[in-house]
């Protein structure tokens, strides 16, 4: 084959041309730190790239609901704390009277006692964060009037924590308090301690009871309010149970984002000491094909003839 | 046989190697010159003759200048460029539109798609929040904004696309008018019996060039003429005349170039785009497979359409999932609450027109959907129908590509440019490659090589010394003849 110093010359240019190119994109590696940057460098790689990165968004959607959730979820927690120790001191007021004590003095001042903390129980009814009511259901508004009436819905705040699944992040007042929406009737006789409990009526009937020193009423509102502690403490379990299901998603959410990173992570980081040794290769190589073009450029017949 | 026949070869001699040094002259010269075929001087010796009882040559002839020359190397070439441009250009093209989808680098329309959803999402824990509700509308406005951008991106890359048509075919013109014109010169070079070698490596060139613009196929004619006719079937240049290749925008609304073309003429007719022939279907070849003209129709006619109707497609998907449910929630309007509201504009189901519904506000945001204990008109801390909504993002929806969410669907389409343009981007790659080595098969059958014409040179440099001394040689002896006279 004949060769000509233009082919020399067009060989030297396409090499150096691909020299060139490698070492640009080792370069771009290098410096953006990732082995894929255009989806044209590893299409395949960049489909799966992208369903990790969408599965990592998601995780982080559904812990920032979960964070929304286990909010609400603590304060309707703490409100319902604060309930179960009122509900204590109601069992306490009452059962000083058990006996049916006729006394006006203590009458009067059981009465007040229970009418106050009636009152503290419809203001944890109405427990609200930022302009939430944990115990309204859907409804944006005081659940409890001062009478205690529920105007809330049984509904509760669905909070998504995987695609599909769902946590009530709010308890239903109506039937936390008044067992039930309409409320249930108050237990008598037979029926007192029966569940569910219209926490509220019975300590109404529970004062009226006092009022008129009807003792069989008295002994009905404690058996009452016992029920309703159990009631109260019912939500509290209801209320740790799905705290602790909203803290499992979080730690398998954590989980899954640490494995579903680091699958990216390895697809996408760049190991810079491979990409290191193949750029110190690859320089190499130019410098070599830069000195031999350099080189042989410069033979010529001409510097041989006189 | 007589002195003076000395001077007849000698003369011969200086004629023939002065020649050969002409042509080696002319190689030197042209060493760079595009498409120049080294030349060659054959020489054969002279009729012989017996004057003086042996049979000797007269002297040396110049039998011809040769060109070295593949003709089917050549046409390898010109199919090998036409394909090599076509691939550029879409190669050009597909590097524009890449950035638009390269979601790896910078956030797109999936990482807008992901955050209207995600909005969804935080609407549904705080139903009645304003600021969960702006920051819907937000998100929202930047998907719509996101969507018209890759619209707006892709359209100018097919509207440049149709504005190159205009440059390649005036370029394919100007060489078929210079490839008339040397046909032109040959005939002449021919009717005074010359050997016209630059005039044909000007043709092949000019051939070449051609067909990087525009698929043809080329004939030579036994005169040395080219003939070349377009992939339609229609004649660009037959001997003298060519025909003008031009483009015409055509009725559409916003109007596309048609590619028309003139009958053959020197000069040609003048345009008239209304009787003209419509070459626009078939110029390209066989699916625009032919030249820089057929690449960039591919990317104006069916490549960036391709990838915009599959935009279109997940505007139109978006709009009606997110308008359905939508209209069967209650937003916080009121009272009472108003159900059966857009989110989008009803009208808008491409990436040009997506667009929030005028009439929507904060507050018709249908959050709520009803249910047996909280009824219609729903409360203001209903969230069943954000949930439903922001569950749209992993519900499978029928595309045309089959049964896909919309990130799949999505990251299906990014994947798909990336392979579309590394695959372009390989075929380019081939193609320089190819012709790279066609390139060297012809320089090293065509090229000029300098050694060579250098040892030329001095062969040539001496033959003409040998001659000159023979001549002088041949000079004494008629002295010496005339001295024996005197």
């Amino acid at each position: 084959m004949r060769i000509t110093p233009g082919m020399t010359a067009d060989n030297a240019v396409y090499n150096l041309q691909q020299g060139r190119a490698g070492l640009d994109a080792l370069q771009e590696q290098i410096s953006s730190g990732t082995n894929v940057t255009k989806p044209s460098d590893d299409p395949l790689t960049t489909r799966q790239l992208l369903t990790l990165q969408n599965e990592i968004d998601a995780g982080k959607q559904a812990s920032s609901n979960i964070t929304k959730g286990t909010l609400l979820l603590n304060v309707a927690n703490t409100a319902l704390g604060g309930m179960a120790d009122i509900m204590t001191q109601v069992k306490s007021a009452a059962a000083t009277l058990l006996s049916g004590s006729s006394d006006p003095t203590a009458i009067a001042s059981t009465t007040s006692n229970l009418t106050q903390l009636k009152a503290q129980l419809i203001d944890l009814g109405n427990t609200q964060i930022g302009n939430q009511f944990v115990f309204a259901g859907f409804k944006n508004s005081k659940p409890f009037d001062a009478a205690g009436n529920f105007t809330g819905t049984n509904d509760s705040l669905g909070v998504e924590i995987a695609p599909g699944s769902q946590v009530g992040s709010t308890i239903s007042g109506g039937s936390l308090l008044r067992g039930g929406t309409p409320p249930v009737a108050v237990g008598t006789g037979a029926t007192a301690g029966g569940s569910p409990v219209d926490i509220l009526g019975s300590i109404d009937a529970l004062i009226t009871a006092i009022s008129s020193s009807n003792s069989s009423g008295v002994s009905d509102g404690i058996k009452n309010m016992a029920t309703a502690a159990d009631q109260i403490t019912a939500a509290q379990t209801d209320v740790a149970g799905r705290l602790t299901r909203l803290t499992n998603a979080q730690t398998m959410i954590t989980n899954n984002q640490n494995t579903l990173e680091s699958a990216y992570g390895d697809k996408q980081n760049v190991d810079y000491a491979k990409a290191g040794v193949e750029l110190s290769q690859q320089t190499t190589a130019f410098n070599a094909s830069l000195s031999a073009t350099a080189k042989i450029t410069q033979l010529s017949l001409l510097d041989y003839l006189k | 046989m007589g002195i003076s026949n000395i001077f007849d070869i000698a003369s011969s001699g200086v004629t023939a190697q002065r020649l050969a040094i002409e042509v080696t002259g002319e190689n030197i010269a042209n060493v760079n010159t595009a498409g120049y075929s080294r030349q060659q001087v054959v020489m054969a010796n002279g009729p012989v003759t017996s004057s003086n009882g042996f049979p000797l040559g007269s002297g040396v002839q110049i039998q011809t200048v040769r060109r070295s020359y593949d003709g089917m190397l050549q046409q390898q070439i010109v199919t090998g460029n036409s394909s090599y441009q076509q691939n550029l250009a879409k190669q050009s093209a597909l590097e524009q539109i890449q950035p638009s989808f390269n979601e790896l680098a910078s956030d797109g329309l999936g990482s807008a798609v992901d955050k209207f959803f995600g909005a969804w999402q935080d609407l549904s824990t705080n139903p009645q929040g304003t600021a969960e509700r702006q920051s819907l509308l937000s998100a929202t406005q930047n998907l719509t904004d996101t969507f018209h951008q890759i619209n707006s991106s892709l359209t100018s890359v097919a509207s440049s696309a149709d504005s190159d048509l205009t440059g390649i075919t005036s370029d394919v013109t100007t060489s078929a008018k210079n490839l008339a014109q040397v046909n032109l010169q040959i005939l002449a070079s021919n009717a005074v019996g010359g050997s016209p070698n630059e005039l044909l490596d000007q043709r092949d060139l000019l051939m070449q060039q051609i067909a990087e613009k525009v698929g043809i196929t080329s004939t030579l004619q036994s005169d040395g003429t080219a003939t070349v006719t377009l992939a339609g079937g229609q004649q660009l240049v037959n001997g003298t005349k060519y025909a003008t290749l031009y483009t015409s925008p055509n009725a559409a609304v916003p109007p596309v170039n048609n590619i028309l073309l003139t009958g053959l003429g020197n000069p040609p007719p003048a345009n008239v785009p209304g009787s003209d022939t419509n070459v626009s279907a078939t110029v390209g070849g066989a699916g625009n497979s032919l030249g820089q003209l057929g690449g960039t129709l591919q990317v104006r006619d069916s490549i960036v359409p391709g990838y915009l109707s599959k935009v279109n497609e997940m505007a139109s998907k978006l709009v009606s999932a997110v308008n359905t449910q939508q209209a069967s929630g209650y937003g916080i309007d009121g009272p009472p609450a108003t159900t059966g509201n857009n989110f989008f504009a009803p009208a808008g189901v491409t990436a040009a027109t997506i667009a929030l519904d005028p009439a929507l506000t904060a507050a018709k945001i249908a959050a709520g959907l009803p249910t047996a204990s909280d009824p219609a008109p729903t409360s203001s801390g209903n969230n069943g129908n954000a949930l439903k909504i922001a569950d749209i993002q992993n519900s499978t929806l029928a595309f045309s590509t089959g049964s896909a969410n919309f990130d799949g669907f999505y990251n299906s389409l990014v994947s798909g440019v990336g392979s579309d343009t590394q695959s372009a981007q390989n075929a380019t790659a081939q193609g320089a490659a190819f012709l790279k080595q066609l390139g060297s098969l012809k320089a090293s059958n065509s090229g000029v090589s300098l050694d060579e014409e250098l040892t030329n040179l001095t062969k040539y440099q001496q033959a003409f010394q040998g001659s000159a001394k023979v001549l002088t040689t041949a000079t004494q002896m008629i002295d010496i003849i005339l001295g024996m006279v005197s």
